[in-house]
């Protein structure tokens, strides 16, 4: 263990430093608003495994199930839901011997990315707490960067841990599809999403994976993971147009670019053409699958109910009327409507179709570059409300991070450099196994810009 | 002038321990909301993982119903909302089921009639609704049971054709071993479509009747339907497509309650479950679990053994039964021995003691053995009567029970003579009438003599003797 | 998009939407669909959808009962109405 992971392991399971840990998390709170339940001494009260996690404290996006507590999916329809299982992943953590103190918050079922679609809290960025955290694991992300935790869970399906990572300064892994099981991850978009991790480091990003992955009998996408081992020499950079980034973002990528050189790789330069269409396809396969993964919420065996219905229809209609926000709605009615007979080779067929010929334009450049470099977000953390980015644009800005997610590559999002007084991250992306080639990048990079402390930002317990 | 057209949706429990995606006891009968965990109560965060049992029977259905199998079978989520539906869309197949193209010869009155099989395909079933009332009671246990559903091509004509059918492919499946085919405790359901048309003019519009729960029904049903459509067309009226229930209690089909919309069940592959691509392996296991045909079964029965039609009938019913049959028959028996024993005797103590033969103390064996008794002469049949009662309380071979009942016939003359000799005595006036004339009393003096001699005497021999000492 | 065509597809989804709802819902619904006809300028034909990313090889589960960490009474408790071991919903003949 590092210092940094020594001192972690002390926070909440040494009663002296435990009272002065909530105070700590208690003061932040007031702030950002990161937690929906946050309670350590649920967990203490089991014996702590021994293992490469041994008394640190995490912290998990609140759609992903933990027995015992709530499993509200940032949402009226489940805000009463008790968990009655825990998630492999999460399971998988506790026998490393970290310890869960938390459930985060989150855009509505992960639908957003801002985490201002939270039926139940509002998160602020520790940055400035006029603007969002990201999304949709702004709760996880912006508890990692306050230091209320080392490391959070959260879910990816189109860039939804690294684009906060990013907003947030810390660092953001999306693992290959499969290779962590989604057992007890509240389903939005089946075929895209996985368990991802927020941290304040590479290496605690890398032996949280470690930890947390493996083919899991509880479910029939998990696979093993079966990484090359091969030594990244070669990054391949997205060349981007003009004016797709912010000016701060353009200048921090460019500067990324210089480290990386200096540090000795090779560059070269790629396009993706297919680019343009990695976000209508995304959308359509997206809405598509959580058009029939939220069906299954309709107040009858869990979840809202309403006061009075007439018939099981009613009760049906009613509570989902009541029970989601208009995100939700949006996207079942567009999922809905893009799997209409009639329609869906119009859409849903030719997206998946697109989806391939993505794939096709992605993996032709791991012939030429061992690990491939592209922005996170064109924009640093945007303030609340839509005065910034609407909820299309917002849409729009996912190009970067969905590219991963519909060929199920593993991505990273790394810090990269502040700007103006905000945080900006920067995204690589390997071929199926190879997080160690996001590791080794991400570690050079951390030599020289680490995750940066928000003020107010320390982990002195004592 | 009408041609009628039916055909069959069956849907069948396929009889595993398991549900079809989770690791619940599949088991009729339990407790109400026992048999549940989050996966098939729906709950989120669960995923579903593929019963091997379950697909491996379902390839031995497909492959006994002579269809094309699928090499890389596909899941997809049927999309639409029903409150005993926990996820509200359904896991099944639909764009490569595990087979399809198939065929079954089904014999209906002496003929032999090929029905085909449009496809078979793989799902889960739904929980149970139980209206009481102003509310409605859910029971999820039976959520997630395994189903396999078999659509056939429209090729019965009458109502008598699918109860036929029916009976073939319940004997079917109770054949191989997959499924109970017990229509009242729904591990077998049918839904029937039906159109009529002039003749020549090729379907009509379908009518899809639901709510079928034996196949008597079936046939009512369906005859009503025809008869039904049949009147609207000689009064120029046109024929809709529609939904319908049979209800049993007024003897006639009602249309459903209209839905407000059409169905539209947005068909996509399910995205938790990768496609299934059988091994050889897998492959060779299925062609293991075949076996004889119900039909080649019982034309065999006949032409190797000489049963009758009805007699083979009877024998093929079960697989069992002419397993049972067949091991008697080569253990020494006679083939239409075997049958009526199995036919009457047997039968009765079964339906008596509620076991079935394959559960009961009887083997073939031991059926071979009591045969071949009577037929040395060892035993009676009456006496083999009883002595099948004792096989059934104590589960002793034939021979055994014998020899400690001290059941064996006695049919040497001087032994019987003897006992004749003390009825004769006993009942000196009956002989006086007898001699008179009186030759009813006969009958009187063979009972005295059988109970005497405690059953064992053979009633020939008592006879012959009788005669001899009654009237010289 | 016409309205009842939302409203065809809020019934297939089990939604009920309020006049404001229909109107700013079907507005978003509509700006997505036409941004969705991008997808019409990309020519795919001949390439196999991907509906599985990565998953190549079989995978099934014995048929043997498994231990759950949630036991059914917990399930049952999650539920909003219930009458013994039943979960109740209304149903107005
Ligand atoms: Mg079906
Ligand atoms: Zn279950």
């Amino acid at each position: 263990m590092s210092d940094f992971e020594k001192k972690w392991s002390e926070a909440c399971t040494q009663p002296q430093t435990l009272k002065a840990y909530r105070k700590y998390v208690e003061q932040w709170e007031e702030q950002i608003g990161s937690f929906l339940e946050f309670d350590p001494l649920r967990s203490l009260e089991a014996d702590i495994p021994q293992g490469p996690l041994t008394g640190i404290p995490f912290a998990v996006k609140d759609n992903i199930a933990v027995k015992n507590y709530k499993l509200t999916c940032g949402s009226k329809m489940l805000e009463h839901l008790v968990s009655p299982y825990t998630a492999t992943a999460v399971k998988n953590l506790q026998k490393a011997g970290a310890v869960m103190v938390g459930k985060t918050n989150l855009d509505e079922f992960g639908m957003g990315s801002s985490t201002d679609n939270s039926a139940l809290k509002q998160t602020n960025n520790p940055w400035d707490t006029e603007r969002v955290a990201g999304g949709s694991s702004g709760g996880s992300a912006a508890a990692v960067a306050a230091g209320l935790v080392p490391f959070a869970l959260g879910s990816d399906t189109g860039g939804s841990v690294r684009q906060p990572a990013s907003f947030c300064g810390v660092y953001g892994l999306k693992p290959t599809y499969g290779v962590v099981s989604r057992y007890g991850l509240t389903a939005y978009a089946s075929s895209l999403e996985v368990i991802g991790v927020v941290a304040r480091t590479t290496s605690m990003c890398k032996t949280v994976f470690e930890a947390m992955k493996g083919k899991d009998p509880m479910d029939h996408t998990s696979m093993d993971h079966t990484p090359s081992g091969k030594e990244v020499k070669t990054v391949g950079v997205l060349k981007i147009e003009e004016g797709a980034l912010n000016p701060e973002v353009k200048a921090s990528y460019d500067s990324t670019v210089e480290r990386l050189k200096k540090a000795g790789y090779e560059i070269i330069e790629i396009e993706l053409p297919t680019l343009e269409y990695v976000v209508p396809a995304y959308y359509t396969i997206a809405t598509a699958e959580a058009s029939a993964n939220l069906a299954r919420y309709n107040g009858i065996r869990y979840g809202h109910a309403p006061v009075y219905a007439e018939n099981p229809t009613d009760l049906m209609r009613k509570s989902r009327h009541e029970g989601f926000g208009d995100e939700v709605k949006l996207r079942v009615l567009l999922g809905t409507y893009v799997l209409r007979s009639g329609f869906q080779d119009q859409y849903y067929v030719k997206a998946q179709k697109i989806r391939t010929a993505i794939r096709n334009d992605v993996e032709r450049w791991y012939d030429k570059a061992d690990i491939l470099m592209m922005p996170v977000f064109p924009t640093p953390a945007f303030h609340h409300g839509s005065s910034d980015l609407d909820t299309f644009q917002q849409k729009q800005a996912d190009l970067y991070t969905c590219t991963a997610n519909l060929v199920g590559h593993p991505a990273l999002s790394v810090p990269s450099t502040m700007e103006n007084g905000l945080p900006v991250g920067v995204q690589f992306m390997a071929p199926p196994f190879e997080e160690d080639r996001l590791f080794q990048v991400s570690s050079v990079l951390e030599k020289e810009f680490q995750a940066p402390e928000a003020p107010g930002y320390h982990t002195d317990w004592s | 002038m009408y041609q009628s057209f039916i055909g069959l949706e069956i849907h069948i429990h396929l009889d595993a321990e398991t549900k079809a995606f989770c690791g619940c006891k599949a088991h009729f009968g339990d407790e109400e909301n026992t048999n549940v965990c989050p996966v098939c109560m729906g709950f989120p965060g669960v995923l579903p993982t593929l019963n091997e049992k379950a697909i491996q029977m379902s390839y031995t259905v497909a492959r006994a119903l002579n269809c094309k199998l699928s090499p890389n079978t596909k899941f997809e989520r049927k999309n639409y909302f029903y409150p005993d539906m926990p996820k509200n869309y359904q896991i099944s197949q639909f764009a490569e089921p595990v087979g399809r193209d198939g065929y079954i010869d089904i014999e209906i009155g002496d003929s032999i009639k090929r029905v085909r099989i449009h496809d078979v395909h793989f799902e889960e079933d739904a929980g149970k609704m139980i209206h009481a009332g102003d509310m409605s009671l859910l029971d999820y246990n039976r959520a997630g049971y395994p189903l396999l559903e078999i659509v056939t091509e429209p090729d019965l004509v009458i109502g008598e054709d699918a109860e036929a059918f029916l009976k073939s492919f319940r004997r079917l499946v109770r054949y191989l071993g997959v499924c109970d085919g017990n229509m009242e405790e729904g591990s077998m359901r049918c839904d029937a479509n039906v159109s009529i048309n002039l003749k020549g003019a090729g379907l009509g519009e379908k009518v899809e009747i639901k709510n079928l729960n034996s196949s008597r029904f079936v046939r009512k049903a369906l005859n009503y339907e025809i008869e039904r459509q049949s009147g609207m067309m000689d009064e120029g009226k046109a024929v809709v497509q529609e939904t319908r229930l049979w209800n049993e209690n007024r003897d006639q089909s009602e249309p459903m309650r209209k839905k407000e919309d059409a169905n539209d069940y947005r068909y996509f592959p399910e995205p938790d479950l990768p496609p299934f691509r059988p091994s050889e392996e897998f492959m060779q296991d299925v062609e293991n679990s075949l076996c004889e045909m119900p039909l080649v079964r019982k034309q065999r029965l006949m032409n190797s053994y000489g049963l009758s039609s009805d007699q083979a009938e009877y024998i093929h019913e079960e697989k069992y039964m002419a397993d049972f049959f067949e091991q008697a028959v080569f253990s020494g028996a006679e083939a239409v021995q075997v049958y009526s024993w199995l036919s009457s005797d047997v039968k009765k103590l079964l339906n008596r003691t509620g076991l079935s033969l394959e559960d009961c103390p009887l083997s073939a064996e031991r059926l071979a053995k009591l045969i071949s008794m009577i037929g040395d002469g060892q035993i009676s049949g009456k006496i083999a009567k009883k002595v099948l009662d004792y096989i059934f309380d104590e589960d002793k071979d034939p021979e055994t029970i014998c020899n400690e009942k001290k059941l064996v016939q006695i049919s040497d003359p001087t032994a019987i003579g003897k006992i004749v000799e003390d009825v004769l005595a006993a009942h000196a006036q009956v002989v006086e009438d007898i001699k008179a004339g009186d030759a009813r009393q006969m009958g009187f003096l063979v009972g005295q003599v059988m109970k005497a001699s405690g059953g064992n005497a053979a009633p020939p021999v008592v006879q012959s003797v009788l005669k001899e000492k009654v009237l010289g | 998009m016409e309205i009842s065509d939302l409203t065809v597809t809020a019934t297939l989804a089990s939604l009920v939407l309020d006049e404001a709802e229909t109107q700013k819902l079907g507005d978003e619904v509509s700006r997505m669909l036409s941004y969705f006809e991008k997808m019409s300028e990309i020519d795919v034909d001949g390439l196999e959808p991907t509906t599985h990313a990565l998953q190549k090889e079989n995978r099934l589960r014995d048929d043997r009962r498994l231990s759950n960490e949630a036991q059914p009474d917990e399930l049952l408790e999650c539920a909003p109405d219930l009458e013994d071991r039943f979960i109740l919903i209304p149903n107005v003949l």
